[in-house]
């Protein structure tokens, strides 16, 4: 805490810190940026400051072009367009705002009303604004570098799980031989965070939550890496743009109605969605393993959470959807956005018309139920293949 | 780049380690070995092998990381170990590790392994699968029915107990 600046010879040893600061950051942090845009990218950030100022169109112009070609084109990948700040604010602002007035029209509630004017299409924002200058909390206990640590963590895995998704045969961040189990595999470091949450907020209902998480978690993983295991016999590929071209025909939910249904209701179950919601159910867990946290740490979550969503909703449509394919009236990425929203919309559905179910069911439910769809789905997808009615890849 | 990074991940995979069994926290502990295994993990991924990576991933982080930390957390001890003394074992444990890497260190470089050439196509998932499915496909039986054995075994321990706990 800064103290309080009752004296003049406090103000004047405050603004010789602050200068001192100024000083220290200039050559540290402001060169070291110039001076790497100078001799790396080959960019005068001088000019840019006076072409902006001056000639807004030879700007813009330049902006393409630093878009358009590499270094900045991964960096531009990575944080704008179909990564991160995209994600952001298609999921958390935009659909966030659409599931609050869905949900609220179904439950014959207005939702939002008043931030924005027009039907409160601002109330996210001001949310937002809300959560950034709450005070952040921590329990005198807590174990300090774990909990400040999960926040963190859970955000990493979110935008992890952006950079494999393809928009369209051209526009993706990485494309990994492998990305369909990639995918799993990123998605298997929530329930450890979700564990350490719980544990590192040193209080009971954090830990209840998080022992539930890690139950849901680890036992909708194996349906979830199950079900799309008849998608992979039929393509013949674990590469997701290549699963996606050998949609060119009949999209895979015609073909594997069960395994997308298993794949949409482990979906929900990941992203503890209603009717999965055990880990935080606010009834009897407060908030479960979130508990604890608040201001933008909590903040953190849900948009993670979001960012999440808005990825399985686009690896629902990768699989089984077809992706971007469509008739090109409009873009591919137009089209690959538009599926997702709908399956999006579809995975809110449940949140308004359904309440919560028990551990045990939710157990059963998906070590049993779903675990013997997979495997039925898995032998629908083998019987097309070696009955010749489906190209498979292997075969 | 690349010297970079591998130099990182080799950080990354030893610190991890190294917290991993100087921890005084248990779950500091576990935690480390999660990153241990996440290191190796992204090493297998630059050495073109994102097959073997993102198994290690599955496998390790997402099962046996959780495993042990979850049973960590149900043993609740508040701290194991409470103070760290020096004793003539840990310097001998030490001397030993460093004699150990240093006469691994002098037999690779020996065998000159710094001129291996990596294959211009480093081998694909499809070509494994294949070979898991012709050549090694008795050996692949075989492990399946060690699992299966294995839990079998499991479910019949967690039985007998459940049914004693019945009794009493």
């Amino acid at each position: 805490m800064p103290k309080e600046i009752t004296t003049f010879e406090d103000f004047i040893k405050h603004v010789i810190k602050l200068v001192f600061w100024v000083l220290l950051l200039i050559p540290f942090i402001v060169l070291p940026i110039y001076y790497f845009a100078y001799t790396v990218l080959g960019v005068n950030l001088l000019d840019i400051f006076a072409l902006a100022t001056t000639k807004p169109e030879e700007f813009i112009k330049f902006q393409l072009q630093l878009i358009s070609t590499e270094p900045t084109r991964s960096l531009f990948l990575w944080t704008t367009f179909p990564g991160f700040t995209f994600a952001a604010v298609f999921s958390a602002i935009l659909m966030a705002y659409v599931e609050r007035k869905f949900v609220a029209k179904i439950q014959l509630r207005v939702g939002p009303q008043y931030a924005g004017r027009f039907e409160g299409v601002l109330q996210n924002f001001a949310d937002l604004f809300k959560l950034l200058f709450k005070e952040i909390t921590v329990p005198h206990s807590a174990d300090k570098l774990i909990f400040w640590a999960v926040p963190f963590a859970l955000m990493a895995v979110a935008g992890a799980l952006l950079g494999l998704i393809p928009l369209s045969p051209s526009t993706y961040i990485a494309n990994p031989s492998v990305g369909a189990i990639f995918v799993f595999a990123i998605l298997g470091f929530s329930p450890i965070i979700v564990l350490l949450a719980g544990w590192a907020s040193n209080s009971k209902y954090p830990l209840l939550g998080g022992l539930r998480a890690l139950h849901q978690l680890v036992s909708y993983e194996i349906p979830m890496i199950l079900s799309i295991l008849g998608v992979v016999v039929l393509s013949g590929t674990l590469n997701l743009i290549g699963i996606v071209n050998a949609q060119g025909g009949v999209w895979y939910i015609i073909l594997q109605p069960i395994g997308a249904a298993v794949f949409f209701i482990a979906a929900l179950a990941e992203l503890e969605r209603i009717p999965f919601d055990l880990p935080e159910a606010d009834s009897e867990l407060v908030a479960g393993w979130q508990t604890e946290y608040s201001g933008m740490l909590f903040g953190t979550f849900i948009l993670a959470n979001y960012i999440r969503f808005y990825a399985l909703s686009a690896l629902f449509t990768i699989f089984f959807l077809g992706g971007w394919l469509g008739p090109p009236v409009i873009p591919p990425e137009a089209w690959f956005i538009l599926k997702t929203v709908v399956v999006m919309i579809v995975g809110m559905l449940p949140r308004a018309i359904m309440g919560r179910i028990r551990i045990d069911v939710l157990l059963r439910t998906g070590w049993v139920k779903l675990m013997f769809l997979t495997f039925l789905n898995i032998f629908i997808a083998m019987v097309l293949v070696s009955l010749g009615l489906v190209h498979g890849g292997a075969g | 780049m690349a010297d970079v990074v591998f130099f990182a991940l080799m950080v990354v995979a030893v610190g991890g380690a190294i917290i991993a069994l100087e921890a005084r926290e248990i779950v500091y502990g576990a935690v480390g070995l999660a990153g241990s295994f996440f290191g190796v993990a992204a090493l297998f991924f630059l050495l073109d092998a994102p097959f073997v990576a993102v198994f290690q991933i599955i496998v390790y982080i997402g099962a046996v990381a959780i495993l042990i930390l979850f049973t960590v957390m149900l043993v609740r001890q508040e701290r194991w170990l409470k103070d760290a003394s020096f004793s003539v074992g840990q310097l001998a444990g030490i001397l030993t590790a460093g004699a150990t890497a240093v006469a691994l260190i002098l037999a690779f470089s020996a065998a000159k392994l710094w001129e291996v050439t990596p294959s211009s196509n480093p081998p694909d998932f499809l070509g494994i699968g294949q070979l898991i499915s012709t050549e090694f496909a008795p050996a692949l039986q075989v492990l399946a029915l060690v699992l299966a054995a294995s839990v079998l075994g499991a479910i019949t321990l967690a039985k007998v107990d459940r049914e004693e706990k019945v009794k009493a």
